[in-house]
């Protein structure tokens, strides 16, 4: 199988082409989406569960850090974004901080505290920290509305100096998340081949060398966890605006384990365009299979089986192996492994 | 103050029925290095087929489904009893075939399949049982209540905690006292070994998840008159057990059985004082004691690790 550091990548480059190509397929979404039938909300929710997901690849893909309770940062991030407007002010950017911040300092607590953990263990804390979070979502009734979730969040408009712009029709939203969205994907793209994102993949390799390298892999865990969840936490701001409200649901075990699943099928394993594939993938299985059939979720969970059983690396890894030629008549090389 | 026994006595059923669905995740955990999310789906299934057993869901209408359902509700409790897990192993073993492209890859892909035939699993259930919540019928003689010390105890209770203990000893009887029993725990300890010794690993695997599965459908027939029957209710349990496992110690049997009884003891005095915070406990036990030791109370290094 293929990894993340045999895919060339262009580490001096800030704009590629894919991220072009990326640019121009959401300037268009709105108008795409009515054409193929769709609506306007599915293109606020993708864009958000792209953020949701790239942040999470960082830590799954990059680092190999298995976390199956990442759905408990997006909820902090809507928790804290409603909260923020609730109680505070009626503010963009005030709530989005709150929400970066709120979510980021969980991240590092949780993360100080799963860093010094490896493999199964690591994954089982990472359960263990979200589903106490989500359970205190559904009991804390005084300040998240319990299980009814926090509701009549509202969508302040966007301020720059003194232009203004509301984000209360969805295609305006659309935009602003977009927007966000490119942003996080040229800084992930920038640090995913940094000298920090070499170090994550390093870990992932072989945490053992990587530690006897010299590096104070603990550290670079704790930061990638918490990076993870600052970007959890953006787009659970997002999310809240959307849906105008915050719920518990999103922190549950099951679409933390969602997230697992878009990433992986999407090919998160070898491509930093993985998340955004497996995304795509998901919800639009999810609108043509959840039209023809009650039991989408079934077929879903069965694609899923098979793409592990056959390809674990997933749509981004299925489209690199068509993009390559087949120059194999010459002995062929030592097959790239995880140690080259 | 609070009369404390009811609710210790709750909790250590609960335990010991938590012990039961341990101990077939931690054989498969110990001999296949493969963390099965799908153990609470087999909990499950077990429990539905052994719904459709007892009230003859298949054949209602037909002469069988008549004659079936005139025979003794407690003779079908019993056949249901032998026939739920018996289906549950089966599923397993089918499970255990999808997963042999896994082997020899990290262990995140043995999760990730097993998470995906959770989702699967449980979809099937809402399509073939239904989505509400449903009851197991039980005999009269095992499902009445008794008065002690002068408090109300659902008999129940003491037959499930009764059963899980014969069914706890049964399983270590079995690995202490059986030569299978020994090449289970050979094959957990080193299955290369095992395969040079001449044992089919292949076969073995295959026999360890479908005992494994089968124990934790007989925990699941045993279990949902106390938590409830619904599609859901394999997630709802595949964490516990999960949790601990990890708290026990990753392949350990008493170290299993002693964290069930932990988790359950937590649980059942937490509910006396907050019966909404109950499941919170489990959590908080969980962080408290790999906090202190990283592979759980009992545990022993192993390739989960890396």
């Amino acid at each position: 199988m293929i990894s993340l550091s045999d895919i060339p990548a262009r580490p001096a480059a800030w704009i590629t082409l894919p991220m072009v190509v990326l640019a121009t397929v959401l300037l268009a979404t709105p108008w795409l989406l009515p054409a193929v039938g769709l609506y306007q909300y599915l293109g606020i929710e993708i864009a958000i569960w792209i953020i949701f997901a790239l942040g999470f690849n960082l830590l799954f893909g990059y680092t190999g850090l298995h976390s199956f309770g990442h759905g408990a940062y997006l909820g902090i991030g809507a928790y804290a974004f409603g909260l923020f407007q609730h109680n505070v002010a009626v503010s963009l950017w005030g709530g989005l901080l709150a929400a970066v911040l709120t979510a980021g300092v969980a991240g590092a607590l949780v993360g100080a505290f799963l860093s010094h953990r490896r493999g199964i263990y690591y994954a089982l804390l990472t359960i263990g920290f979200g589903q106490i979070f989500w359970f205190l979502a559904m009991k804390l009734h005084r300040v998240t509305g319990g299980e009814d979730g926090l509701l009549g969040i509202p969508r302040p408009p966007l301020t720059l100096g003194s232009w203004q712009v509301a984000l209360t029709d969805n295609r305006a939203l659309f935009y602003f998340a977009a927007a966000l969205l490119l942003i996080v994907v040229v800084l992930g793209w920038r640090l995913a081949n940094s000298p920090f994102g070499r170090v994550l993949q390093a870990i992932r390799q072989n945490e053992t060398r990587a530690r006897f390298v010299g590096y104070e892999v603990w550290r670079f865990k704790w930061a990638v966890f918490t990076l993870s969840a600052i970007l959890a936490g953006l787009a659970g701001s997002l999310l809240a605006m959307a849906q105008q409200g915050a719920y518990p649901d999103v922190m549950s075990l099951h679409q933390s384990g969602l997230v697992v699943m878009m990433v992986l099928v999407g090919g998160g394993l070898v491509s930093f365009w993985g998340p955004v594939l497996g995304v795509v993938f998901y919800f639009v299985a999810r609108d043509v299979l959840g039209g023809l059939t009650e039991t989408w979720l079934l077929w879903y969970g069965l694609i899923f089986m098979a793409m592990v059983i056959l390809r674990p690396e997933g749509l981004a890894g299925m489209l690199h192996g068509l993009s390559r030629r087949r120059p194999r008549l010459q002995p062929a090389p030592a097959p790239a492994t995880e140690a080259a | 103050m609070i009369d404390l026994l009811p609710h210790l006595i709750n909790g250590l059923t609960l335990g010991l029925l938590f012990a039961l669905i341990a101990l077939g995740f931690t054989l498969i955990v110990g001999v296949m290095e493969v963390i099965n999310l799908a153990h609470g789906s087999l909990f499950a299934l077990g429990a539905y087929f052994a719904l459709t057993v007892i009230a003859g869901g298949w054949f209602s209408g037909t002469p069988f489904g008549a004659w079936w359902l005139s025979l003794p509700l407690g003779l079908r409790y019993v056949l249901a009893l032998a026939i739920g897990p018996a289906l549950a192993g089966l599923a397993g073993m089918l499970l255990e075939l999808c997963l042999r492209p896994t082997y020899g890859k990290p262990p995140l892909y043995g999760l990730l399949l097993t998470f995906g035939a959770a989702l699967v699993v449980e979809e099937l259930i809402r399509l073939i049982w239904g989505t509400g919540e449903q009851n197991l019928a039980l005999p009269q003689a095992i499902n009445s209540a008794v008065l002690l010390n002068g408090m109300i105890f659902s008999t129940y209770r003491f037959f499930a905690a009764g059963f899980s203990i014969l069914a706890i000893a049964a399983v270590w009887l079995f690995l202490e006292r059986t030569s299978a029993g020994a090449v289970i725990k050979a094959g957990a300890h080193d299955s290369e070994m095992v395969r040079a010794l001449g044992y089919d690993l292949a076969r073995l695997r295959l026999l360890v998840f479908g005992f494994g599965s089968a124990l934790a459908g007989l925990a699941g027939v045993v279990m949902v008159p106390i938590w409830g029957l619904r599609p859901h209710v394999g997630v709802d349990i595949v964490i516990p057990a999960f949790l601990i496992i990890v708290i026990g110690g990753v392949g350990s049997f008493w170290g299993a059985v002693i964290a069930a009884l932990l988790v359950g003891l937590a649980m059942g005095i937490t509910g006396a004082y907050a019966a909404a915070w109950a499941t919170m406990s489990m959590y908080l036990l969980l962080i408290a004691v790999l906090g202190f030791r990283s592979r759980g109370l009992l545990g022993r290094k192993s390739a989960l690790e890396n």
